[in-house]
């Protein structure tokens, strides 16, 4: 490896993570909140059977899993201004993943409250709970821990998504890395550099899922859980 | 004065006519058993009694108040729920929470009684069957007639005038029947009403005072214990107590 390359990694390094604390991380983290909270709704809704919601709530999850995450960005970016409606390019990524994500983890949820058992529902109601009570106390806890999982793989596969972000003029870490490629032309010591700081970020998300999934594994294992003794004065 | 009178209760699942006009009455401190074969009603009656099923039609007298169990409100569901409480077959423990938080949910969250208090009647309870040991396990760490005997912790503590029992042993080894039936007994004997549908024939010969015999959604034969089993006055229960009685010589 020259001293040139090693002089364009090291810039490229702080470059790239800048762009990642900047926007890759925040459009990840503000992204996947509002998936999150998108996706509860639309899951509780059709848990509940609302009526018209829960329909429109099937159209939406149909709609943005059935087309390409892309073509929703290009849509939403070039597409909407010829209608009058312009979106600032970070905004408008934001918007687009978590409607995008918001759709992919309804249908976790969904079937993670399908298979709280029905019995214990009726359990709570017959112990005097109302619905709303059933469903923090009982399902929502249960239903969580068997999505958790699943939503922690959507969480890193968004991260990594969010590289399509530059498409539509984002500055994040992958237009970091375009940008450096363009004035170097050492695309391959670039983008591998890119991709390994990516790596990173998934590993560590990786690791704090599997710390969460054992915490959280408490009540699905025969053996004691750390932590599920308790002594008989402390409340929870 | 009966505790509850139940009049003419109706339920059809589409076609199917499941409880045709059932009448009974339970005094306090009964211990009624309710025997038929598979698909008479059993589970859709006590089901009905609590409202996780929704009756056509029919009366419920409970305390000495009439209800019109066909257009039933919101509030008398959770008035009569105060009163009642139900064991299921499967034990339908929370499976999220220990035995211990199982049994202090209802008066927690339910009945918004403190934590301290609360916790004190569930480990009375959790004692009452035999489970203090167990207080900190969650359901899934436990044999099924522990998790049967939580369950009937979690009834009892939310003190109900009444219990509804739909087949508390069936579901069980046949090693672990005897415990849970224990347990059943000893609420009898303090006087707690119950309302019991079940296949142990011994059970309801010596813990039961009163015999109810359904089938095709009605009751078909009514009488004490005694009396039911030793001049059982239908030729359909004669039948059904010399079958499910050499079922058992197996
Ligand atoms: N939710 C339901 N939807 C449709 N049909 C039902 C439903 N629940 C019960 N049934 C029908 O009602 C009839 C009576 O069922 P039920 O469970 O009350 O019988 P059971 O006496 O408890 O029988 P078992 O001894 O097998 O538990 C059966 O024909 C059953 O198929
Ligand atoms: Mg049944």
């Amino acid at each position: 490896m020259s001293e040139r390359i090693i002089g364009i990694l090291t810039e490229g390094l702080g470059k790239m993570l800048l762009a990642s604390i900047k926007v890759t991380i925040p459009l990840t983290i503000i992204g996947f909140a509002c998936a999150m909270l998108i996706a509860l709704i639309m899951a509780m809704v059709q848990y509940a059977k609302v009526p018209v919601l829960s329909q429109l709530s099937r159209l939406y999850i149909w709609v943005f899993r059935g087309t390409p995450l892309l073509v929703q960005l290009f849509l939403a970016f070039y597409g909407l201004p010829k209608l009058g409606i312009v979106l600032d390019a970070f905004p408008c990524a934001v918007i687009v993943f978590s409607l995008n994500e918001g759709a992919y983890c309804a249908e976790t949820m969904r079937a993670a409250l399908e298979a709280v058992p029905a019995g214990q529902v009726e359990a709570g109601y017959c112990i005097g709970l109302s619905y709303v009570q059933i469903m923090a106390k009982i399902v929502l806890p249960q239903a969580m821990r068997t999505a958790f999982p699943s939503l922690s793989n959507n969480l890193i596969s968004m991260l990594k998504d969010t590289s399509l972000a530059a498409e539509i003029t984002v500055a994040d870490m992958f237009m970091a890395a375009q940008k450096i490629v363009g004035r170097t032309y050492e695309a391959f010591w670039l983008y591998a550099e890119v991709a390994l700081i990516y790596l990173f970020y998934s590993t560590i998300l990786t690791l704090i899922q599997r710390r969460l999934e054992k915490k959280l594994s408490a009540y699905n294992s025969r053996e004691a859980a750390p932590g599920s003794r308790r002594l008989s004065n402390e409340s929870d | 004065m009966s505790l509850i009178e139940v009049k003419g209760i109706r339920k059809s699942f589409g076609n199917n006519k499941v409880l045709d006009g059932i009448n009974l009455s339970v005094n306090q401190g009964d211990v009624t058993a309710i025997l038929g074969p598979s698909g008479s009603g059993k589970t859709t009656l006590l089901r009905c009694l609590n409202f996780l099923e929704k009756a056509d039609g029919g009366i419920l007298t409970f305390d000495g108040v009439d209800y019109d169990l066909g257009r039933i409100k919101h509030k008398e569901i959770a008035a009569i729920r105060k009163k009642t409480a139900f064991v299921f077959q499967s034990y339908e423990l929370f499976s999220n929470m220990s035995a211990l938080d199982n049994v202090m949910l209802g008066l927690t969250i339910g009945r918004g009684i403190s934590k301290e208090e609360a916790r004190k009647t569930a480990m009375e309870m959790l004692d009452k069957v035999g489970l203090s040991l167990q207080a900190d396990q969650y359901p899934i760490q436990l044999s099924g007639g522990q998790q049967q005997r939580v369950a009937i912790a979690r009834a009892i503590a939310m003190k109900p005038e009444i219990i509804y029992f739909d087949e508390p042993t069936s579901a069980l080894d046949p090693e672990l029947i005897g415990e849970v039936l224990t347990v059943i007994k000893n609420l009898a004997s303090e006087g707690m009403t119950m309302l019991v549908v079940t296949h142990e024939l011994n059970f309801a010969r010596n813990v039961s005072n009163r015999v109810i015999f359904m089938e095709g959604g009605h009751i078909l034969e009514e009488n004490s214990s005694a009396e039911f089993f030793a001049n059982p006055k239908e030729e359909r229960t004669k039948e059904f107590l010399k079958n499910i009685s050499s079922q058992h010589d197996v």
